[in-house]
């Protein structure tokens, strides 16, 4: 915000809230990266940092929820500074989220390497989509940090890319699935992990549509892509 | 730390002596004027209560020479003269007094009403009696009660337009915004709203007048003079107080002496009784 | 009689000429009905400007708050709205004020009519030195002639509608002094509301209250909008946001933004009324 609260501790409350999200945002994102890193590698340990990691995550998300809380109690913001909060609120839910998918992930791929299966499945479609949801998720935490309505419009779209990689990779596994059924299991796991994956990519595009919402005012939530887009570049 | 106890201490030191010293100089002030106040209470008490009996009241002025007598011409009279000077003059001033306040913010003529009331508040007293002579008394050639009630209203009425217009001015300016804000025609926030506001005030202010007036001497020296006998016609001479003790209170008759202190005795008390009774009027309401 | 309209035209209901707006802060639906319509108006202080340009309506059954810093000219906008000013000489307005289609600016306009059509209520409580019953039998003579019963009923209505009936009715004959700082605010709005005017303007009446009178007045707001148009002036933005339906931002005698409470205090359209509302003052 480029002008000051005449309370300068209010201004303070405000950008310790920003900083907590983003300090929020990066745990999950090197949580994602961790996880996406053990399944490639398929090792045990690092599954099992994910996992005791995540513990960190749901108490920043407590945390930071009861900040909000406190703001608004002592406050009663408005307009921006209200559309500021009730965004740090929901995108703390969608980070929370989305470490649960890496963990997710990780768990996955621990009965993987425990059940002793190799990748017989070619899975180059879940390093991929796993590279963008990072990538996706650094985005709009960016576009966050910098109130970028451009930037998030385009995360929102891009998001379309992991859902496609998505379906793409569902479909091969059906057929590996009907040609081999002993795959079945092993199979259901890697589904699994791509839809963890899909998911994350979602969660960034959540916290990209409300960084529209904060700056511009219009949730843009479940609105075709043209009135997002008209809704994020209007003046 | 220490060195900053002891400053203070010689500061605190200072304040208290001048504190000391300017609290005993004003008791000295208020025992002297109190002094003076009781001296004057307690001779008037003790001269003036010898002559206080049923016949003061009874009995009219003596005639020279004659025994006993009372003032009871005299006291029917000034009661007389001063009820219709107030009749007069609460009227005239309190709605000159509003119309000061109400209406004459900008004109001329309030402008110059105030200057002139403002001279009479301070016109000697004996001036004003000379002028309802000549004006009056000279023209229907013989003295009256009425030339004596035109002589003290003249004095009383700017004493009630002054107050009267400060009384008003004192209601907050929110009132009659309030009144008007709901349609009251001018007249009436005057009437209705303002002048009932200050009521208290007004009323004391009417009171005091009374009390200045009760008092004057040289204004009836010239317009109502003297009745020896006891009269109630206006349009003779009157019997009042104040000249019978200006009469009396020189003579070399020991019975004019002592009605002469038993009627400064009973002015006095007059006196104090209305501006007592004007506090009280003017406390009362303004709790209410 | 100098008057521009009849009394008998006008009721609390609103006989009122449907208004499409095409002003640039139209945010009123296109059957909404204007108690007042501000054109072009200017006020000036001797030489000094207190209000430029302004241009908005105050819609029939619904509340107006007016916000904005000490100066801003809210005030001085209440209260041209029933010619207040023109108590004070020096004072003057320019420009058109329609009032159910009639301009109360006109030299002709008979001001205590007026007034009893559109009345105000101020910040600090000014009972009159009578009685509870004569406060408000006051301003009901002025106008209307009733018998002692209709008088009665009409007192008890009143005071009914300012949530007051209830702790007054067995001090009718006292003195409206004796009453609370709340009550008598609540007085005076009983008093205002005695009359029956369409318009009800008040002018921060709650700055001098604790916040239980504050609270019980503001209730009272929301009951009486249903029968009566309110304009509220405020320098407590909370105040605005709870009670009002459209708020009005104005800054140095200008209007910067007008709009439905809901929208200006959530997305405001001007940055200037964004830095005011949430406390960012450059």
């Amino acid at each position: 915000m480029p002008d000051k609260h005449l309370s300068s501790q209010f201004d303070a409350d405000l950008n310790s809230l920003s900083s907590r999200l983003l300090e929020m945002g990066g745990l999950v994102e090197s949580q994602i990266a961790t996880a996406m890193r053990a399944f490639t590698q398929m090792d045990l340990e690092t599954c099992n940092v994910v996992i005791e990691n995540e513990k960190l995550v749901n108490d920043l998300e407590i945390q930071i929820d009861s900040a909000c809380t406190e703001l608004i109690a002592r406050r009663q913001p408005i307009a921006r500074d209200l559309r500021l909060v009730m965004a740090v609120s929901k995108a703390i839910t969608n980070l929370e989220r989305a470490g649960d998918e890496a963990e997710r992930v990780a768990k996955r791929t621990k009965r993987l390497i425990e059940a002793g299966a190799a990748h017989n499945i070619n899975v180059s479609e879940i390093r991929l989509s796993g590279q963008m949801a990072i990538s996706l998720l650094r985005r709009s935490l960016d576009a966050f940090a910098r109130l970028d309505t451009i930037a998030a419009a385009e995360v929102v779209d891009e998001d379309r890319l992991i859902d496609e990689e998505f379906r793409g990779f569902v479909r091969k596994l059906i057929t590996y699935m009907m040609e081999d059924p002993h795959t079945i299991t092993t199979g259901l796991d890697m589904l699994t992990i791509a839809k963890a994956i899909e998911r994350i990519g979602d969660h960034a595009k959540n916290i990209a549509e409300f960084v529209i919402y904060i700056v511009k005012g219009d949730d843009v939530r479940h609105i075709p892509h043209a009135d997002l887009l008209r809704a994020a570049t209007k003046e | 730390m220490s060195q900053i106890a002891n400053i203070n201490q010689a500061v605190f030191a200072r304040r208290q002596r001048t504190n000391k010293i300017g609290l005993t100089l004003s008791m000295l002030a208020m025992t002297l004027g109190m002094i003076f106040l009781i001296w004057i209470l307690a001779t008037l008490f003790i001269k003036g209560f010898a002559a206080v009996n049923l016949n003061m009241f009874t009995m009219s002025t003596p005639a020279p020479g004659s025994e006993g007598g009372g003032l009871a011409n005299a006291i029917i009279g000034s009661l007389m003269l001063i009820v219709s000077c107030t009749l007069i003059s609460t009227p005239v001033g309190v709605l000159a007094g509003l119309y000061l306040s109400e209406y004459g913010d900008r004109s001329k003529i309030a402008a110059v009403t105030r200057f002139v009331t403002d001279i009479m508040l301070s016109a000697p007293s004996i001036v004003i009696g000379l002028f309802v002579y000549a004006l009056f008394v000279a023209q229907v050639k013989h003295f009256s009660g009425w030339a004596g009630t035109i002589a003290l209203a003249l004095i009383a009425v700017p004493v009630v337009v002054r107050t009267t217009e400060n009384m008003l001015r004192l209601v907050p300016g929110s009132l009659r915004e309030a009144a008007y804000a709901l349609g009251t025609p001018k007249w009436k926030v005057a009437f209705y709203v303002t002048l009932r506001a200050a009521k208290s005030g007004i009323m004391t202010g009417i009171l005091l007048a009374l009390a200045r007036v009760s008092g004057e001497t040289a204004p009836l020296l010239f317009t109502a003079l003297n009745n020896q006998f006891f009269s109630t016609n206006m349009n003779a001479p009157m019997a009042n107080l104040p000249v019978v003790i200006f009469q009396f209170a020189m003579s070399p008759y020991d019975n004019w002496v002592d009605l002469a202190w038993g009627g400064s005795l009973l002015i006095t008390f007059a006196v104090l009784g209305l501006n007592i009774l004007a506090r009280v009027v003017f406390r009362e309401k303004a709790q209410g | 009689m100098k008057t521009m309209f009849n009394l008998n035209q006008i009721d609390s209901e609103g006989l009122g000429s449907k208004v499409n707006m095409n002003t640039e802060n139209n945010s009123q639906s296109s059957d909404a009905v204007n108690a007042l319509e501000i054109r072009n108006l200017n006020f000036y202080y001797g030489s000094f400007k207190g209000l430029k340009d302004i241009n908005m309506n105050i819609e029939e059954g619904k509340v107006t708050a007016f916000i904005g810093p000490s100066g801003c000219g809210k005030s001085t906008l209440l209260r041209t709205m029933n010619r207040m000013y023109d108590l004070y000489p020096g004072q003057r307005a320019e420009g058109e004020i329609n009032f159910y289609g009639n301009n109360i600016l006109n030299p002709g306009q008979d001001l205590n009519l007026l007034r009893s059509r559109i009345g105000m209520v101020f910040q600090k409580p000014t009972p009159f030195p009578m009685s509870i019953y004569e406060n408000i039998a006051f301003g009901v003579r002025l106008y209307e002639n009733l018998n002692r019963s209709e008088m009665d009923e009409r007192v008890e209505w009143a005071l009914n509608k300012a949530a007051l009936w209830t702790e007054a009715k067995d001090k009718l004959n006292q003195s409206g002094l004796s009453l609370s700082g709340g009550q008598q605010q609540r007085l005076c709005i009983a008093r205002g509301v005695a009359v029956k005017p369409s318009v009800i303007l008040l002018d921060e009446p709650t700055s001098a209250l604790d916040p239980i009178s504050t609270g019980k007045i503001e209730e009272l707001i929301s009951e009486l909008k249903n029968d009566y148009t309110i304009a509220i002036v405020t320098h407590n933005m909370q105040q605005a946001a709870r009670v009002s339906d459209y708020t009005a931002y104005m800054y140095l005698g200008s209007l910067i933004e007008f709009g439905k409470t809901d929208e200006l205090f959530i997305k405001p359209k001007r940055k200037e009324t964004e830095d005011y509302i949430t406390g960012r003052f450059g």
